[in-house]
């Protein structure tokens, strides 16, 4: 069994999604995260062990790559495609209870900011590491981030932006959320965000890749 | 001294009286300064894809001046949501700042994102129109003389072809169709550099290249798979621009940290590398390592300094980019992107003034 989940671990770190993907080029021709995933579920693996023991892992090995700058953007898209189409498979098991997941979580660019490839990265490491993802999308204004958090009061909240002009809407979205929702823990994020600027407006946190924020996440849902 | 001649100076690593200079501004800002300068209004977008003029150039003492071309120059097309020729769809978001509400144009739809096919038979609009360069050749004979001219075809390769598929699909297409990649890498690079030659025929001075390849800390793709992808077609390109007119320099702009590829961008015939973020880039490590065989264009921070700094910050700035891009010259100075709404207008003159520029406001 351990075996199993140690080569789901592995497909998903790789970016390996399935039988007929030719990438990476040394297990053409092999099984890949969707297939073991099913051999899994066949051979009585508990769903969330799978989650937890396979699939999950995979997805922390990459990040963790990522963060010291040993894998690249599309590498994290790959390992997050192995990652999507295997975990289509457990999503039955989700909605009855034998799959727990660690939170919620709500994230988005914000409001005249439609870059979205760090907060699209930052969505699959989050959701990759057990948590569901509610995703609003890019250009995100604070009535969205409101309405979200009134369906998923115990979410906790992303804010994304590239640009020095749209950051400055993080302020009014962050105190919008504190002043309705004074539990809700805020994280911010993107290329001209820093740690001063996330203590200035009143958000939470500020990390500068997906790999922290995953880890905070961990810590403060434990 | 012209101004052609102390760009010359600079990119030849020669000392000038003072650093040459170049911007561009977003529609917004540049409409402030029009004011500044006591200008009538006009629309205007930062990538002279049609004759406007260059009245503000020239006021704030540019030294180059530039005229775009290509899938790029479809950024702040129309002030409503439209279609480009090569059919991506476009939006208008606007956003504030403390000067008033500013507008960018955002790429709403990838007309190429879910269908493999339709990407396979993509075929680009044609380079050759002669109408696409009637702004070139008229910034050439008016202002050729005196100034120093960009072509500047920006989006040369990457951007165009992601504009077409999307970000996030393009880059898994590197693993999962690289046949597809490719295609689109060529129908994109072709245009381009056709249209490059076509401007370098024309009489630019330099054909400034462009295609956003660095993420803040490290390259946005695995260096190898630009070795793969993109270091044959831009070596093609730049060779072909040398071949056409030996002179001509070739600057390349990829925004982020680009540490991995500055060795293969100097070994494929790069001249000039834009826009140095200092944020993502230490430019005493640029100088000292590739300094004698690349200049440096850029480096005035839009993403910090200009926007958040103090007079004071901005001067200190200007004087570290001149003690290190600027050391023995080979540095073109530039805000590192089109200058933002949110810039202070004290900022963006008090950077012209350590940079020695007359302030030729009206009293």
């Amino acid at each position: 069994m351990e075996e199993l989940l140690d080569k789901i671990a592995h497909c998903v770190e790789v970016g390996k999604i399935n039988l007929k993907t030719p990438f990476p080029p040394a297990m053409k021709g092999q099984p890949g995260a969707e297939e073991l995933t099913l051999q899994a579920l066949k051979e009585g693996i508990a769903p969330a062990e799978i989650l937890t023991q396979g699939l999950i892992k995979g997805m922390e090995k990459i990040g963790v790559k990522f963060k010291n700058n040993q894998v690249f953007v599309p590498q994290v898209l790959m390992s997050a495609k192995a990652m999507g189409t295997a975990i289509k498979h457990l999503k039955p098991y989700f909605s009855d209870g034998s799959v727990a997941m660690k939170g919620q979580f709500i994230i988005g660019t914000v409001e005249g900011d439609l870059h979205d490839i760090g907060k699209n990265l930052v969505a699959m490491m989050v959701e990759g590491n057990g948590y569901e993802v509610i995703d609003l999308g890019v250009d995100v204004n604070t009535e969205k981030f409101l309405e979200a958090i009134k369906q998923h009061p115990d979410a906790y909240v992303g804010m994304s932006a590239l640009l020095t002009t749209t950051m400055t809407n993080m302020e009014q979205i962050n105190s919008a959320i504190k002043a309705a929702y004074p539990g809700v823990v805020t994280f911010i994020g993107g290329a001209p965000v820093t740690a001063e600027f996330a203590q200035k407006i009143g958000a939470d946190y500020y990390t500068d890749g997906p790999q922290e924020l995953v880890e905070i996440l961990n810590r403060i849902s434990a | 001294m012209t101004h052609k001649e102390r760009v010359l100076r600079a990119l030849n690593h020669e000392e000038t009286d003072r650093p040459p200079f170049q911007a561009t501004f977003t529609p917004e800002f540049a409409d402030r300064l029009r004011r500044e300068f006591h200008l009538p209004e006009q629309r205007t977008e930062p990538h002279h894809r049609t004759w406007y003029g260059y009245d503000l150039e020239i006021l704030t003492g540019q030294d180059a001046l530039q005229a775009g071309g290509g899938w790029v120059t479809n950024y702040y097309l129309k002030p409503e949501n439209y279609t480009d020729e090569w059919g991506v769809e476009w939006k208008i978001d606007p956003y504030e700042t403390p000067f008033g509400t500013g507008h960018y144009t955002n790429i709403a739809r990838n007309p190429l994102r879910d269908d493999d096919d339709l990407a396979m038979a993509y075929k680009a609009p044609d380079p050759l129109r002669p109408e696409l360069y009637r702004h070139v050749e008229r910034l050439v004979r008016e202002y050729g003389q005196e100034y120093y001219i960009i072509g500047r075809v920006h989006g040369t390769l990457f951007e165009t072809a992601w504009a077409l598929r999307g970000l996030d699909t393009f880059m898994t297409d590197f693993y999962i169709n690289p046949d597809l990649v490719c295609h689109l890498l060529d129908e994109t690079g072709n245009y381009h550099r056709r249209m490059c030659l076509e401007m370098v025929k024309r009489g630019v001075d330099m054909i400034w290249l462009g295609d956003d390849m660095g993420a803040q800390q490290s390259l946005l793709i695995d260096p190898d798979l630009w070795r793969e992808f993109f270091k044959p077609r831009m070596a093609a390109i730049i060779a072909d621009i040398k071949k056409a007119n030996p002179a001509v320099k070739v600057a390349y702009h990829t925004d982020g940290c680009n540490y991995d590829i500055i060795p293969d961008l100097i070994e494929i015939g790069l001249d000039v590398l834009n826009p140095v973020q200092t944020e993502c880039m230490d430019p005493a490590v640029l100088e000292d390592k590739y300094g004698d065989r690349l200049c440096f264009f850029g480096g005035i921070a839009v993403q910090s300094t200009l926007p958040y700094g103090t007079p004071d910050e901005i001067r200190r700035e200007i004087d570290w980019l001149k003690g290190t891009l600027g050391r023995g010259g080979g540095w073109l100075s530039a805000p590192t992107h089109h200058v933002q709404l949110d810039t202070p207008m004290e900022n963006f003159f008090t950077m012209l003034d350590a940079l020695g520029i007359e302030d030729k406001r009206p009293r």
